[in-house]
């Protein structure tokens, strides 16, 4: 077992350094055996300016979170920790790798901190143990406040580094949340840290999601009596109604490439899913039937569109070429498919189905087959969406209490992780492109 | 209750001849008179003094101003919710029954606006519902239609499962939920 383990990483080294697309190819959301042991000392200060625990304590929180999310690494006991790891080590000469191959440690995380009027550098290395090679090395510099970010931002460089990929982890989750008793639009990191409130229209807001290009967000918002779709910029705060035809104006989703919005509308007086541009003009439309379409997901390429219809009697998934407009239908399974959520890599679509009236999360191939079940039991799971690199799935949980909150898991439906405040009601998640 | 009514009555009449005795002070004898049929009295003396033409325009429009207001305040308190099977938007028979009664309420009063709002329970999807919803409030406009009421008294709006008037969790709360309601405009 740990040979093979020690075996597998020098692989994943050597593929790195030898083509970084393969390197890419691994999957990396696979649990069990593909684990790297990891050691993460804690940072030590680097002797510039104040010494800051609750800076070095804060910054291993974050970064462990993210690294136990990504199901890559088994995180060495810091118990068990030798000498080296009170040293500051940035250089590999300095480091006693013997050390942390006794503990069976194959990389190693090693970092310091300064703090000097308000401002923070962090300097981090991650080696590989075996070899005694510097795999990534960095230097942050910012705020205090910005411990979190200068985390989750060497996270996704670990990540880039072992896998040829970057993480999603330094990027935004945008949300619904009803705290105030209306329901309004926030925003939070991916760990559910700094959650921020977007919009103050003391309607409903409904069903976010980011523009690919800008840090700009669409929603859907009753605030004029009427369910319209808004644009709004995240840093200007400026707000604008994009589209606001009679009836719903609902689902507005990106297409990748950010030029068009694929949005529900129901002007003619039944629900239909249209391609519109970004200045709110109708560009085409893709449905065209007397049953219920609402709820379109893209295709990575920009080609096709899942969307869900109860054309057959039951809602479930079909998918139209935009081109042709060509429909197939997607899932047969079950009564109730809905949301559902084309994967960025373009393998899987995500969705949910009801069963006794619980949701639970779905994946399926686009042809239709591998069907799996990702989440079980009680509680509705649903709107699942995306990480950028396809890594995650971002969704919301109702408790049969009615308590709803916004979980993370891998794309295989292990490392189910609560990342909403207790009693927030929270639903709706969206994932951000990049940050 | 009835009982209560009576007394009422009786007080109310006994108040009225108190009132009409205390106006009419002078001729004691038109007393029984007034008590009779003012309303008549008057229209029969109208036409023989004034010109025709303007009694006739002002006694009915002054009626039908009245009859009007009744009828708005009729439809604005008896206009009833319907209800809807899971995942349906076909009109049940009892659903129909309550149009058929509401219909009668807005041909009365054809200056009513109404907004129809179509709601469904808490269970399916947000997006999904908010099409369901929108199908149950125009199945419930065009029916109405049917049954002669004027298309421009109404309009409809979805709220989806967004606004629950039971906000419970069971099969109880989900019936009430499903719901497509009538908002009187002003």
């Amino acid at each position: 077992m740990k040979y093979f383990k020690a075996n597998l990483f020098i692989i994943l080294i050597l593929l790195f350094l030898g083509s970084t697309a393969f390197a890419a190819r691994i999957e990396i959301s696979a649990p069990g055996e593909q684990t790297i042991p990891l050691a993460m000392p804690r940072l030590v200060s680097m002797g510039v300016g104040s010494v800051q625990p609750a800076v070095a304590a804060e910054f291993q929180q974050v970064l462990q979170g993210d690294l136990e999310l990504s199901g890559l690494f088994d995180l060495v006991n810091p118990a068990s920790f030798l000498s080296d790891a009170q040293k500051l080590g940035l250089r590999r000469t300095d480091i006693d790798f013997q050390q942390w191959r006794i503990l069976g440690a194959e990389t190693l995380i090693k970092g310091g901190y300064s703090v000097s009027s308000g401002q923070v550098t962090v300097e981090l290395r991650l080696f590989d143990v075996i070899t005694q090679r510097l795999l990534t090395g960095r230097r942050y510099t910012g705020k205090l406040a910005d411990i979190r970010k200068i985390a989750h931002t060497f996270a996704d460089q670990i990540l880039l580094s072992l896998t040829g990929e970057k993480g999603p982890f330094a990027t935004k989750i945008a949300y619904i949340s009803k705290r105030t008793g209306h329901k309004e639009l926030y925003l939070m990191d991916v760990d559910g840290h700094q959650s921020k409130q977007m919009t103050n229209h003391r309607s409903i807001v409904l069903n976010p999601d980011f523009s690919p290009m800008r840090k700009e967000l669409i929603f859907t918002s009753y605030s004029k009596d009427n369910p319209d779709l808004y644009r709004k910029e995240v840093y200007t705060g400026r707000e604008s109604r994009l589209s606001l035809k009679q009836g719903l104006n609902i689902g507005g989703r990106y297409s990748p490439d950010g030029r068009e919005i694929a949005i529900t509308l129901s002007k003619d007086k039944n629900s239909e899913i249209y391609l519109i541009g970004t200045d709110g003009t109708i560009h085409k439309r893709l449905t065209n039937h007397y049953s219920i379409d609402v709820d379109p997901s893209w295709s990575p390429k920009g080609n096709k569109i899942a969307f869900v219809s109860d054309r057959r009697g039951n809602p479930n998934v079909f998918i139209v070429d935009i081109r042709t407009l060509e429909v197939s239908r997607l899932t047969y399974e079950g009564k109730y498919n809905v949301t559902p959520a084309w994967s960025p890599k373009g393998d899987k679509i995500a969705f949910s189905r009801m069963v006794d009236g619980v949701f639970n999360i779905f994946t399926i191939r686009e042809d239709g087959t591998d069907e799996r079940q990702l989440t079980f039991g009680s509680g509705s799971k649903e709107h699942p969406r995306w990480s950028p690199d396809g890594r995650f799935l971002i969704y919301s949980v109702d408790q049969s209490g009615g308590d709803k909150s916004i979980w993370v898991m891998r794309a295989d439906g292990t490392g189910a992780k609560r990342i909403s405040a207790p009693r927030s009601n929270d639903s709706h998640p969206a994932w951000s492109g990049r940050w | 209750m009835t009982k209560s009514t009576i007394t009422r009555l009786v007080v109310m009449l006994f108040a009225l001849t108190l009132l009409a005795s205390g106006c009419a002070k002078k001729p004691v004898a038109e007393e029984p008179a007034m008590m009779e049929a003012p309303a008549v009295e008057m229209q029969q003396e109208a036409p023989a003094v004034v010109v025709e033409e303007s009694v006739t325009e002002m006694a009915p429009a002054y009626d039908a101003a009245a009859v009007a207001k009744a009828a708005e305040l009729a439809a604005a308190k008896g206009l009833e919710m319907i209800h809807f099977d899971f995942d349906q938007y076909t009109l049940t028979e009892a659903a129909k029954a309550t149009l058929v009664s509401n219909a009668g309420l807005l041909r009365a009063a054809p200056k009513v606006n109404v907004l129809i709002e179509g709601h469904c329970d808490e269970r399916g999807s947000d997006e999904y519902n908010l099409a369901l919803g929108e199908k149950r409030a125009l199945a419930t406009k065009n029916y109405l239609v049917s049954l002669g009421v004027s298309v421009g008294q109404l309009n409809v709006i979805s709220y989806g499962e967004e606004m629950p008037i039971d906000p419970a969790h069971n099969v109880d709360a989900w019936a009430k939920n499903r719901r497509a309601a009538f908002k009187v405009k002003r």
